[in-house]
């Protein structure tokens, strides 16, 4: 008992635990307004995973630049980029599925490392960098692709959204991919480095590490996971459009921060897993929210503007809740820092 | 060995380095000493590789080199504790004392079992209890500052380099430090050591090399000299802590005068344990001390930019509660930094703006105030303070420093308040603008405001206050008035050779 106390009290320090609440909050009002039968039901977590596997990744990659301290709001219109490569590699080159991809995941590097040289090495600020580079991006995938078109072979859009062994979706092994990657990265001095770099570069220079360096690697990482979201996406429609998923830039970031990431140097993958599956599950909840409503109140009709204020108005104050909490956390710790100070001087006066 | 000669280095117009040499033999210990703006701490920065030199050579071993970052000070065998502190608060112990030298592993990775190995063993050896997992930002300061040195420590270096290591640490935490020192003495380390107690010096160090103003004044071995002359090395002045003479009757409160200020107890964690401060209207209170004993943290608490955490505050009859400095300064405080850039000066904005900001603050958010206003009114300062402009419309960066100091105690002075704070107002000041503040100050208070003037150079404190309160670790070492405002008392108080903090104890 006392070690599951101690072990509970532990979590609370660690930067994921208010978007583990809010996501726990989300996801039993989802649970419960869909209906726990429908919503374990395989089919339909099926569903949730495949069609949301693209958003939780690209948080997860945002997440990474957090560490660093910086990020990409161009991230969303960079998945847009990953299909437009992928569809028009395989309709015009003649490429297999599989290296058209390998294009895509290169164009989404390429893109980060772009970013990365205008943040880290000409320091422009990161939220104008991002948002000049939405717009280049926009460009670029209307130049290679100047109208939605192209599909994907039949086997491969099949596989992403099946079921392995009848009740897996077999989504998840793209996020597998992403968390066996960082796992690894975690391992590595690459894993302790982005968090002091992120938190404090003067302190890391005088460790001897070179932040830019560091923020490179960071940037890449994020480019190889935003090409793995991308293809998650291109296998879920199934076929291109260069201008989608531009809103996911900041939609990320929020996720991101609800989850429990701050500017630099705080914040784990487990915030960004939280902070997505809070947006989503919101989103779901607002949805069968109004549904419900409907079959109760007869003849009631709602554009899908209102989903959206209700679902947006929570993660609202999800946000806040998540900054009132850190804040709150902050004074908690200095009280309990001075209360031991002054029982330890005491002691020994 | 370690040697820097002629060392030069210049921030702005303020010479923080002119000339210093400073030499470190294998197995020696030797106590870096100084006053304010002496230069240690810029001469630890250099060898450290956070500043670069203006001028002069570091040498190791005969030969010269050059130190232009932490990377390139860590291969010449060169560890630094920073006073304060270079751990990162939001990472794990664990992490911190390995940053930059993980031992390596399989595949890249960073061996763990072998990094835990080598922390417990540094925490062992250091006397730390703490978790290897737990953030920094947990722990208690005195816990961060032995973890920073540890992390020094660990880096095997063949200089160390402690600035101000032993002011948070408990008792038997310097116990355990100094045992620490004194075992890599043994291994031919040789250690720099910064500190402003005394008594440290005699009971750890071989050698003192004592700076003043930027130069090296003197050196010599702990056996040949004695308490009263490093004192009078730093500071120019002997201290006169043992035959203090009471002038009987003379507190230097003023009689018939109102309390303006009644400060009892004050505490701000961490930097301010207990202070006791009485002052009172149209009166000119000094606040003296070493750098880093409390008094920045002091003034902004009045200002409700630093939170009290013990003690009470009177201000003007009623509990002071002032949430933000709007609070203070609709309260009647008025706050001159002495960190122009930060806290004090709009330096893009025209001159005329940078002395109305504080009027245009006061009134309410949308009153009107033509141009003419402005202009009459900021051009009435200019003259009344003597600010040496162009024209009122070129930015405040166009100005010395000297008249931007003046614009910004010419702002705080238009709102009239009944309390003026100045922290270190005269740093980086040329002479004459200084006459010229202390001038404008003093007819402040003969109209019947209070000041209250912290300042890192004490002598300038004797011409304008009425009382001095000298700071010495976070608590009211000796409050100096009439007779008793003298040179050795003063520095006596700010080594804190008085009372009970005589032998240099915090607790």
């Amino acid at each position: 008992m006392a070690q599951v106390r101690e072990s509970f009290s532990r979590f609370r320090r660690t930067p994921a635990f208010t978007g583990f609440v809010l996501f726990t909050f989300a996801l039993t009002l989802n649970v419960i307004l869909q209906g726990p039968a429908n919503f374990f039901s395989p089919n339909s977590l099926g569903i949730l995973f495949s069609s949301n596997m693209p958003f939780l990744i690209i948080v997860i990659a945002q997440g990474v630049l957090l560490m660093s301290g910086t990020m990409d709001i161009s991230i969303g219109i960079q998945l847009a980029l990953v299909n437009v490569v992928t569809i028009m590699t395989v309709q015009e080159w003649g490429l297999s599925f599989v290296m058209g991809s390998l294009f895509g995941v290169a164009a989404a590097i390429v893109a980060s490392v772009v970013l990365w040289v205008l943040i880290s090495v000409i320091r422009l600020p990161d939220l104008l960098a991002g948002f000049a580079m939405t717009y280049v991006i926009r460009g670029v995938n209307v130049f290679i692709m100047n109208i939605p078109q192209g599909t994907v072979a039949r086997p491969f859009w099949q596989a992403y959204s099946s079921l392995l062994l009848g009740f897996i979706p077999a989504s998840i092994i793209a996020l597998a991919v992403v968390l066996a990657i960082w796992a690894y990265l975690k391992r590595t001095p690459f894993g302790t480095h982005v968090y002091a770099v992120g938190a404090n570069p003067q302190n890391a220079f005088a460790a001897g590490i070179s932040p830019v360096k560091v923020q490179l690697q960071a940037f890449m990482i994020k480019g190889l996971f935003t090409g793995i979201a991308g293809i998650c996406l291109t296998l879920m429609t199934a076929s291109g459009n260069p201008l989608q998923a531009e809103d996911w830039g900041l939609r990320s970031l929020a996720a991101a921060i609800i989850g429990g990431f701050t500017f630099g140097g705080w914040g784990t993958i487990a915030c960004a897993v939280f902070g997505a599956g809070f947006l989503v599950m919101i989103q779901n909840s607002v949805y069968f929210l109004f549904n419900w409503l409907a079959n109760v109140i007869p003849g009631l009709m709602v554009t899908s503007f209102w989903h959206n204020f209700i679902a947006d108005s929570i993660i609202f104050l999800g946000l806040l809740t998540t900054i009132i909490t850190v804040r709150g956390q902050r004074e908690a710790l200095r009280i309990n820092l001075e209360k031991k100070y002054m029982k330890r001087g005491e002691s020994i006066a | 060995m370690f040697e820097t000669k002629e060392m030069g280095k210049r921030f702005d117009a303020v010479v923080a380095l002119n000339g210093a040499s400073l030499k470190a033999y294998p197995g020696e210990i030797r106590a870096l000493l100084g006053s304010n703006g002496s230069g240690k701490s810029t001469m630890i920065k250099i060898l450290a590789g956070v500043y670069g030199p203006d001028s002069g050579e570091i040498s190791v071993d005969g030969k010269v080199v050059s130190i232009g970052s932490g990377t390139a000070s860590r291969q010449h065998g060169i560890a630094t504790a920073f006073q304060e502190l270079s751990l990162i608060p939001t990472m794990s112990v664990l992490d911190n004392l390995m940053l930059g030298s993980e031992p390596k592993g399989k595949f890249g990775m960073v061996d763990r079992a072998e990094a835990r190995q080598k922390v417990q063993a540094l925490l062992d050896r250091f006397g730390i209890d703490c978790d290897m997992d737990a953030y920094i930002q947990t722990l208690m300061p005195s816990t961060q500052t032995m973890l920073e040195v540890a992390k020094a420590v660990s880096q095997k270096p063949r200089l160390l380099l402690l600035d101000e290591v032993t002011a948070p640490l408990y008792h038997d935490e310097i116990q355990v430090l100094f045992r620490i020192v004194r075992e890599l003495k043994a291994d031919g380390v040789s250690i720099i050591y910064v500190t402003h107690r005394m008594s440290e010096i005699f009971e750890l160090c071989d050698q003192v090399t004592i700076m003043r103003s930027g130069e090296t004044v003197k050196e010599a071995s702990t056996n040949e000299i004695d308490l009263d002359e490093i004192v009078f090395h730093m500071t120019g002045q002997y201290p006169e802590a043992h035959a203090e003479k009471e002038v009987a009757g003379d507190s230097g409160e003023p009689t018939g005068r109102e309390v303006l200020l009644d400060v009892r107890n004050l505490a701000i964690f961490p930097s301010v344990w207990d202070v006791n401060m009485k002052a009172y209207k149209g009166e000119i209170i000094g606040i003296a001390g070493l750098q880093g004993q409390g008094q920045p943290e002091f003034i902004r608490s009045l200002l409700g930019a630093a939170q009290i955490t013990g003690g009470s505050v009177q201000f003007d009859g009623k509990k002071l509660d002032f949430k933000s400095p709007v609070d203070a300064v609709n309260g009647g405080v008025g706050f001159v930094s002495g960190d122009r850039k930060r806290e004090a000066v709009f330096p893009v904005r025209s001159i005329s703006e940078n002395i109305s900001a504080g009027k245009i603050a006061s009134g309410q958010l949308g009153a009107y105030m033509t141009g003419k206003f402005i202009k009459e009114f900021s051009s009435g300062a200019v003259e009344k303070y003597n600010i040496k402009i162009g024209r009122l419309e070129n930015p405040a960066s166009s100005l010395s420093g000297g008249n931007q100091q003046k614009l910004v105690i010419a702002r705080w002075i238009a709102m009239n308040p009944t309390l003026l704070l100045l922290d270190d107002p005269t740093k980086g000041v040329d002479v004459h603008s200084r006459r010229e503040i202390h001038k404008i100050l003093q007819e402040c208070a003969a109209g019947g405001m209070t000041v209250i003037i912290s300042s890192s150079e004490y002598e300038e404190l004797f011409g304008i206050a009425d009382r001095i309160y000298v700071f010495f670790e976070g608590r009211v070492s000796d409050m100096l008035a009439g007779a008793r405002k003298t040179d050795e008392l003063l520095v006596a108080a700010m080594m804190g050779m008085t009372g009970q903090n005589k032998d240099g104890e915090a607790m």
